[in-house]
């Protein structure tokens, strides 16, 4: 079995080396896409052992794992994608929990929750209210019931990967996957994930904002096109 | 008067510029007649106001000066909304044109 971990990359030189051995020492390949950073994350990346694509321009998360994984698809050939990110925050020891149901044919996407088992460590209150929220708004806008919409860590069959594809290019991606995989009948779960947050990550991206945007590029979805 | 003025300069002024990107094959005809004859209307409404208020009296509005205000905010919310497509569009080619790019320009390990 082939699994190629896809990395979404933003600025992150001081922490996507680690991200990288990291998901290395539980997969086959890592991809990074370096997503136009201003520092030397590409580099970085490409020196822990990543495969490393760049976007020209800055063009968001969702983008740039479509861009991973069209890449994994066509070269790479994976029976198993994982979506992970650079920052550090996600574990690679949980990999294996994650693709074991995608192995079994008992699911064709596992999402990580930071609210099954093991709590999420340091996450601060408002960010838990945050992310309760966007469980209740996913579930009004997709229809698909989680513990935990917005968490980036998941994996998928090389038939879900290709089922799934990615339109929405910012932050608001993760709920559009829920929405794809109650569109194309895709055989879901969930499992437990670590998640450590420290001060440097959360001060990348200010949770309440965040969720704004999400609720904004998601309902734009839904009513412009 | 001095508002009427300035709008009969202002869209002859409109129609010089377009005829200039006409001949500088910048537009096509079609656009040209189409904006010519919208700006004509222009200078038509400002030079004698009150032929509004005769079309505004058959469609059942009040004063002239209310029916442009109305066809004017439909027009501008359609304009908006025509924009905001075509933006998203863009947007989404743009995005496949610089995957395209990164995936021919990859760096293996």
């Amino acid at each position: 079995m082939r699994i190629v971990t896809v990395i979404p990359a933003y600025n992150e030189e001081t922490r996507i080396g680690a991200a990288v051995a990291d998901a290395l020492t539980y997969t086959q390949a890592v991809v990074v896409v370096d997503d136009c950073s201003r520092d030397r994350s590409g580099a970085v990346a490409r020196a822990a052992g990543a495969t490393v694509l760049r976007h020209a321009i800055n063009r968001g998360q969702g983008a740039a794992l479509q861009t991973a994984t069209d890449y994994a698809i066509l070269h790479l050939h994976p029976d198993v994608i994982v979506h992970f990110d650079a920052d550090g925050q996600m574990q690679g020891c949980d990999i294996e929990a994650l693709i074991t149901p995608i192995l079994l044919g008992q699911a064709d996407i596992v999402l990580g929750s930071r609210f099954l088992g093991q709590v999420a460590l340091n996450m601060p209150r408002a960010r838990r209210l945050v992310l309760r929220a966007g469980v209740l708004f996913n579930y009004s806008v997709s229809g698909i019931w989680l513990t935990d919409s917005q968490n980036g860590f998941r994996a998928l069959s090389r038939q879900a990967a290709q089922d799934i594809r990615i339109t929405l290019d910012r932050m608001a991606h993760a709920s559009e996957i829920l929405d794809l995989i109650k569109v194309k009948s895709l055989r879901y779960q969930e499992q437990p994930v670590t998640i450590r947050y420290s001060q440097d990550t959360l001060k990348k991206s200010p949770s309440t904002w965040r969720a704004l945007v999400i609720a904004k590029d998601l309902l734009k979805k839904k009513f412009v096109r | 008067m001095i508002f009427q003025i300035a709008l009969v300069v202002f869209a002859v002024y409109a129609v010089f510029k377009t005829w200039k990107d006409y001949t500088a094959r910048k537009v096509s005809k079609y656009w040209l007649v189409a904006v010519s004859f919208f700006w004509l209307v222009v200078a038509g409404v400002a030079i004698t106001p009150q032929t509004t208020d005769i079309i505004a009296a058959e469609v059942g509005v009040g004063r002239g000066a209310d029916l442009l205000v109305y066809i004017g905010i439909v027009v501008l919310f359609y304009i908006v909304h025509r924009l905001l497509l075509k933006q998203q569009q863009v947007s989404e080619e743009i995005t496949e044109l610089v995957r395209q790019i990164a995936i021919h320009r990859v760096d293996k390990p």
